[in-house]
Protein backbone atom coordinates (compact mmCIF):
# COMPACT_ATOMS: atom_id res chain seq x y z
CA UNK A 1 0.00 0.00 0.00
CA UNK A 2 2.75 2.46 1.03
CA UNK A 3 6.29 1.67 0.07
CA UNK A 4 9.61 3.50 0.25
CA UNK A 5 12.53 2.07 -1.72
CA UNK A 6 15.85 3.77 -0.93
CA UNK A 7 14.01 7.08 -0.92
CA UNK A 8 16.06 10.17 -0.10
CA UNK A 9 15.08 13.76 0.04
CA UNK A 10 17.16 16.75 1.07
CA UNK A 11 15.77 20.19 1.83
CA UNK A 12 17.68 23.23 0.70
CA UNK A 13 19.13 23.65 4.18
CA UNK A 14 20.57 20.16 4.08
CA UNK A 15 18.36 18.13 6.42
CA UNK A 16 15.88 15.57 5.12
CA UNK A 17 15.51 11.85 4.74
CA UNK A 18 18.27 9.49 3.78
CA UNK A 19 17.89 6.20 1.94
CA UNK A 20 14.59 5.24 3.52
CA UNK A 21 13.09 1.78 3.13
CA UNK A 22 9.74 0.88 4.61
CA UNK A 23 6.48 -0.74 3.77
CA UNK A 24 3.02 -0.37 5.25
CA UNK A 25 0.51 -3.01 4.28
CA UNK A 26 -3.16 -2.53 3.56
CA UNK A 27 -5.29 -2.21 6.67
CA UNK A 28 -2.40 -1.44 9.04
CA UNK A 29 -2.42 1.26 11.66
CA UNK A 30 1.09 2.62 12.01
CA UNK A 31 2.47 5.35 14.19
CA UNK A 32 5.40 7.42 13.09
CA UNK A 33 7.27 9.06 15.92
CA UNK A 34 10.29 11.22 16.19
CA UNK A 35 11.35 14.53 17.68
CA UNK A 36 10.47 17.82 16.04
CA UNK A 37 12.55 18.27 12.90
CA UNK A 38 13.26 14.59 12.51
CA UNK A 39 11.56 14.49 9.11
CA UNK A 40 8.07 13.16 9.91
CA UNK A 41 6.34 15.84 7.84
CA UNK A 42 8.85 15.35 5.01
CA UNK A 43 8.01 11.66 4.99
CA UNK A 44 4.29 12.42 4.92
CA UNK A 45 4.74 14.94 2.11
CA UNK A 46 6.63 12.31 0.12
CA UNK A 47 3.68 9.96 0.51
CA UNK A 48 1.13 12.40 -0.87
CA UNK A 49 3.60 13.58 -3.51
CA UNK A 50 3.82 17.13 -2.26
CA UNK A 51 7.53 16.58 -2.76
CA UNK A 52 9.21 13.99 -4.95
CA UNK A 53 12.24 12.04 -3.67
CA UNK A 54 15.64 13.13 -4.98
CA UNK A 55 16.45 9.46 -5.38
CA UNK A 56 14.66 6.19 -4.77
CA UNK A 57 10.98 5.43 -5.15
CA UNK A 58 7.83 6.16 -3.15
CA UNK A 59 4.74 4.12 -3.99
CA UNK A 60 1.20 4.45 -2.77
CA UNK A 61 -1.97 2.74 -4.02
CA UNK A 62 -0.32 1.86 -7.31
CA UNK A 63 1.02 5.36 -7.91
CA UNK A 64 4.78 5.62 -8.10
CA UNK A 65 6.91 8.75 -7.66
CA UNK A 66 9.27 8.55 -10.67
CA UNK A 67 7.91 10.76 -13.44
CA UNK A 68 4.54 11.26 -11.75
CA UNK A 69 2.44 13.97 -13.40
CA UNK A 70 0.26 16.62 -11.71
CA UNK A 71 -2.82 14.81 -12.97
CA UNK A 72 -1.66 11.52 -11.43
CA UNK A 73 -0.80 13.32 -8.17
CA UNK A 74 -4.37 14.65 -7.99
CA UNK A 75 -5.69 11.14 -8.66
CA UNK A 76 -3.42 9.63 -6.00
CA UNK A 77 -4.60 12.18 -3.45
CA UNK A 78 -8.22 11.36 -4.18
CA UNK A 79 -7.64 7.99 -2.55
CA UNK A 80 -5.80 9.48 0.44
CA UNK A 81 -7.40 11.22 3.38
CA UNK A 82 -5.25 13.79 5.13
CA UNK A 83 -5.36 15.39 8.54
CA UNK A 84 -2.97 18.16 9.50
CA UNK A 85 -1.87 19.80 12.72
CA UNK A 86 -3.29 23.13 11.52
CA UNK A 87 -6.55 21.48 10.31
CA UNK A 88 -6.50 23.32 6.96
CA UNK A 89 -10.23 24.02 7.15
CA UNK A 90 -11.52 26.76 4.89
CA UNK A 91 -12.41 29.68 7.11
CA UNK A 92 -14.96 31.12 4.70
CA UNK A 93 -17.11 27.98 4.60
CA UNK A 94 -19.22 26.31 7.21
CA UNK A 95 -18.65 22.81 8.46
CA UNK A 96 -21.01 21.27 5.93
CA UNK A 97 -19.25 22.89 2.98
CA UNK A 98 -15.81 22.01 4.35
CA UNK A 99 -16.65 18.36 4.85
CA UNK A 100 -18.52 18.08 1.54
CA UNK A 101 -15.60 19.47 -0.46
CA UNK A 102 -13.91 16.14 -1.31
CA UNK A 103 -17.22 14.76 -2.56
CA UNK A 104 -17.56 17.65 -5.01
CA UNK A 105 -13.97 17.04 -6.13
CA UNK A 106 -14.84 13.39 -6.76
CA UNK A 107 -17.97 14.40 -8.68
CA UNK A 108 -20.62 13.01 -6.34
CA UNK A 109 -24.25 13.82 -7.16
CA UNK A 110 -25.45 16.74 -5.11
CA UNK A 111 -28.38 14.66 -3.84
CA UNK A 112 -26.02 12.12 -2.24
CA UNK A 113 -23.86 14.66 -0.46
CA UNK A 114 -26.01 15.71 2.55
CA UNK A 115 -26.46 12.14 3.82
CA UNK A 116 -22.77 11.42 3.52
CA UNK A 117 -21.84 14.63 5.32
CA UNK A 118 -24.27 13.82 8.14
CA UNK A 119 -22.78 10.36 8.42
CA UNK A 120 -19.22 11.67 8.60
CA UNK A 121 -20.13 14.34 11.15
CA UNK A 122 -21.98 11.76 13.26
CA UNK A 123 -18.91 9.56 13.26
CA UNK A 124 -16.66 12.32 14.59
CA UNK A 125 -19.27 13.60 17.02
CA UNK A 126 -20.06 16.90 15.32
CA UNK A 127 -23.68 16.24 14.45
CA UNK A 128 -25.80 19.39 14.52
CA UNK A 129 -22.82 21.68 13.87
CA UNK A 130 -23.08 21.70 10.08
CA UNK A 131 -23.76 25.41 9.93
CA UNK A 132 -20.86 26.40 12.18
CA UNK A 133 -17.82 28.12 10.76
CA UNK A 134 -14.33 26.93 11.79
CA UNK A 135 -13.81 29.97 14.04
CA UNK A 136 -16.91 28.96 15.98
CA UNK A 137 -15.40 25.57 16.87
CA UNK A 138 -12.81 24.57 19.47
CA UNK A 139 -9.43 23.19 18.41
CA UNK A 140 -10.57 19.63 19.10
CA UNK A 141 -13.75 20.15 17.10
CA UNK A 142 -11.83 21.66 14.22
CA UNK A 143 -9.52 18.67 14.15
CA UNK A 144 -12.50 16.32 14.18
CA UNK A 145 -14.02 18.33 11.33
CA UNK A 146 -10.76 17.93 9.45
CA UNK A 147 -10.96 14.20 10.13
CA UNK A 148 -14.56 14.08 8.87
CA UNK A 149 -13.42 15.77 5.66
CA UNK A 150 -10.61 13.21 5.31
CA UNK A 151 -12.81 10.15 5.79
CA UNK A 152 -15.93 11.25 3.91
CA UNK A 153 -14.56 9.94 0.64
CA UNK A 154 -13.76 6.59 2.29
CA UNK A 155 -10.06 6.74 1.48
CA UNK A 156 -7.84 3.69 1.25
CA UNK A 157 -5.16 5.48 3.26
CA UNK A 158 -5.46 8.06 5.99
CA UNK A 159 -2.43 10.20 6.75
CA UNK A 160 -2.46 12.20 9.95
CA UNK A 161 0.46 14.56 10.40
CA UNK A 162 0.72 15.59 14.05
CA UNK A 163 -3.07 15.74 14.32
CA UNK A 164 -2.87 16.19 18.09
CA UNK A 165 -0.18 18.86 17.95
CA UNK A 166 -2.57 21.67 18.85
CA UNK A 167 -4.90 19.68 21.09
CA UNK A 168 -5.13 19.22 24.84
CA UNK A 169 -4.47 15.70 26.23
CA UNK A 170 -8.16 14.77 26.44
CA UNK A 171 -8.92 15.87 22.88
CA UNK A 172 -5.74 14.14 21.70
CA UNK A 173 -6.75 10.90 23.32
CA UNK A 174 -10.26 11.15 21.81
CA UNK A 175 -8.84 11.77 18.38
CA UNK A 176 -6.61 8.71 18.51
CA UNK A 177 -9.62 6.66 19.64
CA UNK A 178 -11.53 8.02 16.68
CA UNK A 179 -8.72 7.04 14.32
CA UNK A 180 -8.82 3.54 15.80
CA UNK A 181 -12.57 3.39 15.12
CA UNK A 182 -11.98 4.45 11.51
CA UNK A 183 -9.20 1.86 11.21
CA UNK A 184 -11.71 -0.83 12.16
CA UNK A 185 -13.46 -0.16 8.84
CA UNK A 186 -10.32 -1.31 7.02
CA UNK A 187 -8.63 2.02 6.38
CA UNK A 188 -4.85 2.03 6.39
CA UNK A 189 -3.65 4.72 8.77
CA UNK A 190 -0.30 6.38 9.25
CA UNK A 191 -0.20 8.88 12.07
CA UNK A 192 2.84 11.02 12.83
CA UNK A 193 3.33 12.30 16.34
CA UNK A 194 6.11 13.41 18.64
CA UNK A 195 4.04 12.42 21.68
CA UNK A 196 5.16 8.91 22.50
CA UNK A 197 2.99 8.70 25.62
CA UNK A 198 -0.11 9.12 23.48
CA UNK A 199 0.61 6.15 21.21
CA UNK A 200 2.51 3.66 23.38
CA UNK A 201 0.76 0.52 24.51
CA UNK A 202 -1.81 0.47 21.75
CA UNK A 203 -0.43 -2.61 20.06
CA UNK A 204 0.31 -0.83 16.79
CA UNK A 205 3.43 -0.78 14.67
CA UNK A 206 5.58 2.19 15.63
CA UNK A 207 8.19 3.56 13.26
CA UNK A 208 10.76 5.88 14.73
CA UNK A 209 12.40 8.54 12.63
CA UNK A 210 15.65 9.99 13.91
CA UNK A 211 18.20 12.03 11.96
CA UNK A 212 16.61 11.04 8.69
CA UNK A 213 16.82 7.33 9.43
CA UNK A 214 13.89 4.99 10.13
CA UNK A 215 13.69 2.08 12.53
CA UNK A 216 10.91 -0.09 13.94
CA UNK A 217 10.41 0.46 17.63
CA UNK B 1 -23.05 18.03 -14.68
CA UNK B 2 -23.41 18.37 -10.88
CA UNK B 3 -19.72 19.18 -10.68
CA UNK B 4 -20.04 21.85 -13.37
CA UNK B 5 -22.95 23.54 -11.60
CA UNK B 6 -21.12 23.28 -8.30
CA UNK B 7 -18.10 25.07 -9.77
CA UNK B 8 -20.26 27.84 -11.25
CA UNK B 9 -22.13 28.23 -7.96
CA UNK B 10 -18.82 28.31 -6.09
CA UNK B 11 -17.58 31.11 -8.33
CA UNK B 12 -20.70 33.15 -7.63
CA UNK B 13 -20.66 32.30 -3.91
CA UNK B 14 -17.01 33.33 -3.65
CA UNK B 15 -17.96 36.89 -4.57
CA UNK B 16 -20.35 36.94 -1.63
CA UNK B 17 -18.02 35.04 0.73
CA UNK B 18 -15.26 37.56 0.13
CA UNK B 19 -17.40 40.65 0.02
CA UNK B 20 -14.67 43.04 1.10
CA UNK B 21 -12.08 41.73 -1.38
CA UNK B 22 -14.70 41.58 -4.13
CA UNK B 23 -15.91 45.10 -3.36
CA UNK B 24 -12.34 46.44 -3.34
CA UNK B 25 -11.65 44.72 -6.66
CA UNK B 26 -14.91 46.03 -8.13
CA UNK B 27 -14.16 49.55 -6.94
CA UNK B 28 -10.64 49.52 -8.44
CA UNK B 29 -11.99 48.11 -11.69
CA UNK B 30 -14.84 50.60 -11.67
CA UNK B 31 -12.46 53.56 -11.29
CA UNK B 32 -10.13 52.24 -14.01
CA UNK B 33 -13.03 51.56 -16.39
CA UNK B 34 -14.68 54.88 -15.60
CA UNK B 35 -11.49 56.73 -16.54
CA UNK B 36 -11.26 54.73 -19.77
CA UNK B 37 -14.95 55.43 -20.44
CA UNK B 38 -14.55 59.16 -19.86
CA UNK B 39 -11.51 59.18 -22.10
CA UNK B 40 -13.32 57.29 -24.85
CA UNK B 41 -16.37 59.56 -24.57
CA UNK B 42 -14.13 62.62 -24.66
CA UNK B 43 -12.37 61.27 -27.74
CA UNK B 44 -15.71 60.52 -29.31
CA UNK B 45 -17.02 64.04 -28.68
CA UNK B 46 -13.88 66.14 -29.09
CA UNK B 47 -14.64 66.86 -32.75
CA UNK B 48 -18.02 68.32 -31.76
CA UNK B 49 -16.29 71.16 -29.90
CA UNK B 50 -14.11 71.82 -32.91
CA UNK B 51 -17.08 71.69 -35.29
CA UNK B 52 -18.93 74.08 -33.05
CA UNK B 53 -16.02 76.52 -32.97
CA UNK B 54 -15.60 76.21 -36.72
CA UNK B 55 -19.25 77.09 -37.19
CA UNK B 56 -18.37 80.41 -35.56
CA UNK B 57 -15.44 81.14 -37.89
CA UNK B 58 -16.45 83.85 -40.35
CA UNK B 59 -14.64 85.39 -43.27
CA UNK B 60 -15.98 88.73 -44.50
CA UNK B 61 -15.05 89.53 -48.07
CA UNK B 62 -15.61 93.10 -49.32
CA UNK B 63 -15.75 93.61 -53.03
CA UNK B 64 -14.50 96.66 -54.87
CA UNK B 65 -16.81 99.68 -54.99
CA UNK B 66 -17.59 99.24 -58.69
CA UNK B 67 -18.74 95.62 -58.33
CA UNK B 68 -22.49 95.43 -58.83
CA UNK B 69 -24.82 93.11 -56.96
CA UNK B 70 -25.14 90.90 -60.03
CA UNK B 71 -21.37 90.67 -60.44
CA UNK B 72 -21.06 89.88 -56.74
CA UNK B 73 -23.36 86.87 -57.17
CA UNK B 74 -21.05 85.55 -59.86
CA UNK B 75 -17.97 86.05 -57.66
CA UNK B 76 -19.66 84.25 -54.80
CA UNK B 77 -20.18 81.21 -57.02
CA UNK B 78 -16.41 81.20 -57.61
CA UNK B 79 -15.70 81.53 -53.89
CA UNK B 80 -18.00 78.62 -53.08
CA UNK B 81 -15.87 76.36 -55.28
CA UNK B 82 -12.77 76.94 -53.14
CA UNK B 83 -11.91 73.88 -51.08
CA UNK B 84 -12.91 74.16 -47.44
CA UNK B 85 -15.69 76.67 -47.94
CA UNK B 86 -19.12 75.50 -46.93
CA UNK B 87 -21.30 78.50 -47.84
CA UNK B 88 -21.12 82.12 -48.86
CA UNK B 89 -23.91 84.64 -48.38
CA UNK B 90 -24.08 87.83 -50.35
CA UNK B 91 -24.67 91.15 -48.66
CA UNK B 92 -25.91 93.44 -51.40
CA UNK B 93 -25.13 97.15 -51.39
CA UNK B 94 -28.70 97.90 -50.17
CA UNK B 95 -28.34 95.38 -47.34
CA UNK B 96 -25.14 97.13 -46.34
CA UNK B 97 -27.04 100.44 -45.97
CA UNK B 98 -29.57 98.70 -43.74
CA UNK B 99 -26.89 97.09 -41.60
CA UNK B 100 -25.10 100.44 -41.30
CA UNK B 101 -28.34 102.07 -40.15
CA UNK B 102 -28.95 99.28 -37.63
CA UNK B 103 -25.48 99.73 -36.18
CA UNK B 104 -25.03 103.53 -36.35
CA UNK B 105 -28.61 104.86 -36.61
CA UNK B 106 -27.87 106.90 -39.76
CA UNK B 107 -28.84 106.36 -43.39
CA UNK B 108 -25.50 106.83 -45.12
CA UNK B 109 -27.07 107.13 -48.58
CA UNK B 110 -29.23 110.07 -47.45
CA UNK B 111 -26.21 111.68 -45.74
CA UNK B 112 -23.82 111.42 -48.68
CA UNK B 113 -26.33 111.42 -51.53
CA UNK B 114 -24.93 108.10 -52.81
CA UNK B 115 -24.19 104.61 -51.47
CA UNK B 116 -20.47 104.30 -50.64
CA UNK B 117 -20.81 100.79 -49.21
CA UNK B 118 -19.60 97.90 -51.36
CA UNK B 119 -21.29 94.55 -51.85
CA UNK B 120 -19.74 91.91 -49.65
CA UNK B 121 -20.01 88.25 -48.70
CA UNK B 122 -19.99 86.32 -45.42
CA UNK B 123 -18.22 83.02 -45.81
CA UNK B 124 -18.66 79.97 -43.60
CA UNK B 125 -16.10 77.27 -43.43
CA UNK B 126 -16.63 73.58 -43.94
CA UNK B 127 -16.61 72.35 -40.36
CA UNK B 128 -17.08 68.57 -40.52
CA UNK B 129 -13.56 67.57 -41.31
CA UNK B 130 -11.18 65.84 -38.92
CA UNK B 131 -7.93 67.28 -40.27
CA UNK B 132 -6.47 70.66 -39.42
CA UNK B 133 -8.00 73.52 -41.29
CA UNK B 134 -5.50 75.98 -42.75
CA UNK B 135 -7.42 79.19 -43.28
CA UNK B 136 -4.55 80.98 -45.05
CA UNK B 137 -4.88 78.65 -48.04
CA UNK B 138 -8.51 79.71 -48.50
CA UNK B 139 -7.68 83.38 -47.99
CA UNK B 140 -4.96 83.12 -50.63
CA UNK B 141 -7.46 81.64 -53.09
CA UNK B 142 -10.03 84.38 -52.35
CA UNK B 143 -7.38 87.09 -52.78
CA UNK B 144 -6.69 85.77 -56.29
CA UNK B 145 -10.13 87.10 -57.32
CA UNK B 146 -9.49 90.56 -58.83
CA UNK B 147 -12.76 92.11 -57.62
CA UNK B 148 -11.96 91.40 -53.97
CA UNK B 149 -10.94 94.52 -52.09
CA UNK B 150 -10.62 93.50 -48.47
CA UNK B 151 -10.85 90.31 -46.40
CA UNK B 152 -11.52 90.33 -42.69
CA UNK B 153 -11.10 87.22 -40.52
CA UNK B 154 -9.79 86.21 -37.11
CA UNK B 155 -6.70 84.48 -38.45
CA UNK B 156 -4.69 84.28 -35.25
CA UNK B 157 -7.54 82.90 -33.18
CA UNK B 158 -8.54 80.33 -35.79
CA UNK B 159 -4.96 79.18 -36.23
CA UNK B 160 -4.49 78.87 -32.49
CA UNK B 161 -7.67 76.76 -32.12
CA UNK B 162 -6.81 74.54 -35.07
CA UNK B 163 -3.18 74.10 -34.00
CA UNK B 164 -4.03 73.22 -30.41
CA UNK B 165 -6.77 70.83 -31.43
CA UNK B 166 -4.41 69.05 -33.79
CA UNK B 167 -1.79 68.82 -31.05
CA UNK B 168 -4.39 67.36 -28.69
CA UNK B 169 -5.55 64.85 -31.29
CA UNK B 170 -1.94 63.86 -32.04
CA UNK B 171 -1.25 63.03 -28.39
CA UNK B 172 -4.65 61.53 -27.69
CA UNK B 173 -3.94 57.99 -29.02
CA UNK B 174 -0.69 57.76 -27.01
CA UNK B 175 -2.32 59.05 -23.84
CA UNK B 176 -5.21 56.64 -24.37
CA UNK B 177 -2.85 53.69 -24.85
CA UNK B 178 -0.96 54.57 -21.65
CA UNK B 179 -4.18 54.95 -19.64
CA UNK B 180 -5.68 51.78 -21.08
CA UNK B 181 -2.46 49.86 -20.33
CA UNK B 182 -2.44 51.17 -16.77
CA UNK B 183 -6.09 50.18 -16.42
CA UNK B 184 -5.36 46.70 -17.75
CA UNK B 185 -2.52 46.36 -15.22
CA UNK B 186 -4.79 47.55 -12.40
CA UNK B 187 -7.54 45.12 -13.42
CA UNK B 188 -5.07 42.25 -13.83
CA UNK B 189 -3.33 42.86 -10.52
CA UNK B 190 -6.58 43.40 -8.64
CA UNK B 191 -7.79 39.99 -9.81
CA UNK B 192 -4.40 38.52 -8.98
CA UNK B 193 -4.49 39.94 -5.44
CA UNK B 194 -8.00 38.61 -4.96
CA UNK B 195 -6.76 35.13 -5.92
CA UNK B 196 -3.63 35.54 -3.78
CA UNK B 197 -5.74 36.24 -0.71
CA UNK B 198 -7.18 32.76 -1.10
CA UNK B 199 -4.08 30.70 -1.72
CA UNK B 200 -5.02 28.58 1.34
CA UNK B 201 -8.11 27.46 -0.59
CA UNK B 202 -5.94 26.48 -3.55
CA UNK B 203 -3.58 24.57 -1.25
CA UNK B 204 -6.42 22.73 0.50
CA UNK B 205 -8.11 21.83 -2.78
CA UNK B 206 -4.84 20.47 -4.11
CA UNK B 207 -4.34 18.36 -1.00
CA UNK B 208 -7.83 16.93 -1.41
CA UNK B 209 -6.97 15.88 -4.94
CA UNK B 210 -8.83 18.50 -6.96
CA UNK B 211 -7.78 18.78 -10.57
CA UNK B 212 -6.26 22.04 -11.79
CA UNK B 213 -9.42 22.83 -13.75
CA UNK B 214 -11.57 22.23 -10.68
CA UNK B 215 -9.43 24.70 -8.72
CA UNK B 216 -9.21 27.38 -11.41
CA UNK B 217 -12.78 27.36 -12.70
CA UNK B 218 -14.48 29.14 -9.74
CA UNK B 219 -11.73 31.78 -9.73
CA UNK B 220 -12.35 32.44 -13.41
CA UNK B 221 -16.13 32.69 -12.84
CA UNK B 222 -15.51 35.01 -9.89
CA UNK B 223 -13.09 37.19 -11.86
CA UNK B 224 -15.41 37.43 -14.85
CA UNK B 225 -18.34 38.26 -12.56
CA UNK B 226 -16.41 41.01 -10.76
CA UNK B 227 -15.23 42.42 -14.10
CA UNK B 228 -18.71 42.31 -15.65
CA UNK B 229 -20.39 43.92 -12.60
CA UNK B 230 -17.78 46.71 -12.59
CA UNK B 231 -18.27 47.36 -16.31
CA UNK B 232 -22.05 47.35 -15.95
CA UNK B 233 -21.84 49.80 -13.03
CA UNK B 234 -19.76 52.13 -15.18
CA UNK B 235 -22.72 52.54 -17.59
CA UNK B 236 -24.98 54.62 -15.29
CA UNK B 237 -21.96 56.50 -13.91
CA UNK B 238 -20.87 57.46 -17.39
CA UNK B 239 -24.41 58.36 -18.42
CA UNK B 240 -24.77 60.50 -15.33
CA UNK B 241 -21.45 62.25 -16.04
CA UNK B 242 -22.46 62.95 -19.65
CA UNK B 243 -25.82 64.36 -18.55
CA UNK B 244 -24.15 66.46 -15.85
CA UNK B 245 -21.65 67.76 -18.39
CA UNK B 246 -24.44 68.63 -20.82
CA UNK B 247 -26.28 70.44 -18.04
CA UNK B 248 -23.17 72.45 -17.11
CA UNK B 249 -22.50 73.34 -20.77
CA UNK B 250 -26.07 74.41 -21.45
CA UNK B 251 -26.43 76.27 -18.16
CA UNK B 252 -23.08 77.96 -17.69
CA UNK B 253 -21.61 78.36 -21.16
CA UNK B 254 -22.58 79.81 -24.48
CA UNK B 255 -21.57 76.66 -26.33
CA UNK B 256 -24.33 74.93 -28.16
CA UNK B 257 -22.90 71.44 -27.89
CA UNK B 258 -24.51 68.23 -26.71
CA UNK B 259 -22.11 65.52 -25.61
CA UNK B 260 -23.33 62.10 -26.62
CA UNK B 261 -22.77 58.72 -25.08
CA UNK B 262 -21.97 55.81 -27.33
CA UNK B 263 -23.25 52.45 -25.96
CA UNK B 264 -20.57 50.71 -28.03
CA UNK B 265 -17.95 52.13 -25.65
CA UNK B 266 -19.60 50.23 -22.83
CA UNK B 267 -19.90 47.09 -24.94
CA UNK B 268 -16.19 47.11 -25.77
CA UNK B 269 -15.27 47.88 -22.19
CA UNK B 270 -17.37 44.95 -21.02
CA UNK B 271 -15.80 42.60 -23.55
CA UNK B 272 -12.28 43.80 -22.71
CA UNK B 273 -12.67 43.66 -18.95
CA UNK B 274 -14.25 40.21 -19.08
CA UNK B 275 -11.36 39.00 -21.21
CA UNK B 276 -8.75 40.54 -18.91
CA UNK B 277 -10.51 39.16 -15.83
CA UNK B 278 -10.72 35.74 -17.45
CA UNK B 279 -7.05 35.65 -18.40
CA UNK B 280 -5.98 37.36 -15.16
CA UNK B 281 -7.83 35.01 -12.83
CA UNK B 282 -6.81 31.95 -14.82
CA UNK B 283 -3.15 32.92 -14.81
CA UNK B 284 -3.20 34.01 -11.17
CA UNK B 285 -4.79 30.76 -10.02
CA UNK B 286 -2.30 28.82 -12.17
CA UNK B 287 0.53 30.78 -10.55
CA UNK B 288 -0.44 29.62 -7.08
CA UNK B 289 -0.83 26.00 -8.09
CA UNK B 290 2.17 23.86 -7.32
Amino acid sequence: MIEFQNASYAHNKGYGLNNLNMSIDEGEFTFLIGPTGSGKTTLMRLIYFDIIPDSGIVKINGFSSPGITQKKIAMARQSIGMVFQDYKLLKDRNLFDNVALPLHVLGFKSSEIPDRVDEALDLVGLEGKEGHYPYELSGGEQQRASLARAIIKEPDVLLADEPTGNLDPVSSFELVRLLETIHETGTTILMASHNYNLIKGRGRQILELKNGQLRIR
Amino acid sequence: MDKFFYLITEGVKNVWRHKVTAFTAMFSLFVALYIVGVLATAGNNAHKILYYLRSKYKIEVFFKQDVSNEQAVGIIHKIKKIEGIRSATIIEKEDAIRIFKDQFGENIEELLGYNPLPASAVINIERNRRDQLVIETMIKEIRKIKQVDEIRYQGNLINKIERNFKKMMDYFPYASIVIILISILIIYNTIKLSVYSRRDLIETLQLIGASRTFIKFPFVIEGVLIGAISAILVAPALLFSVNAMNYVISRFSSFNIKISYDPMILFWMLVTVVLIALIGSYRAASGFLK
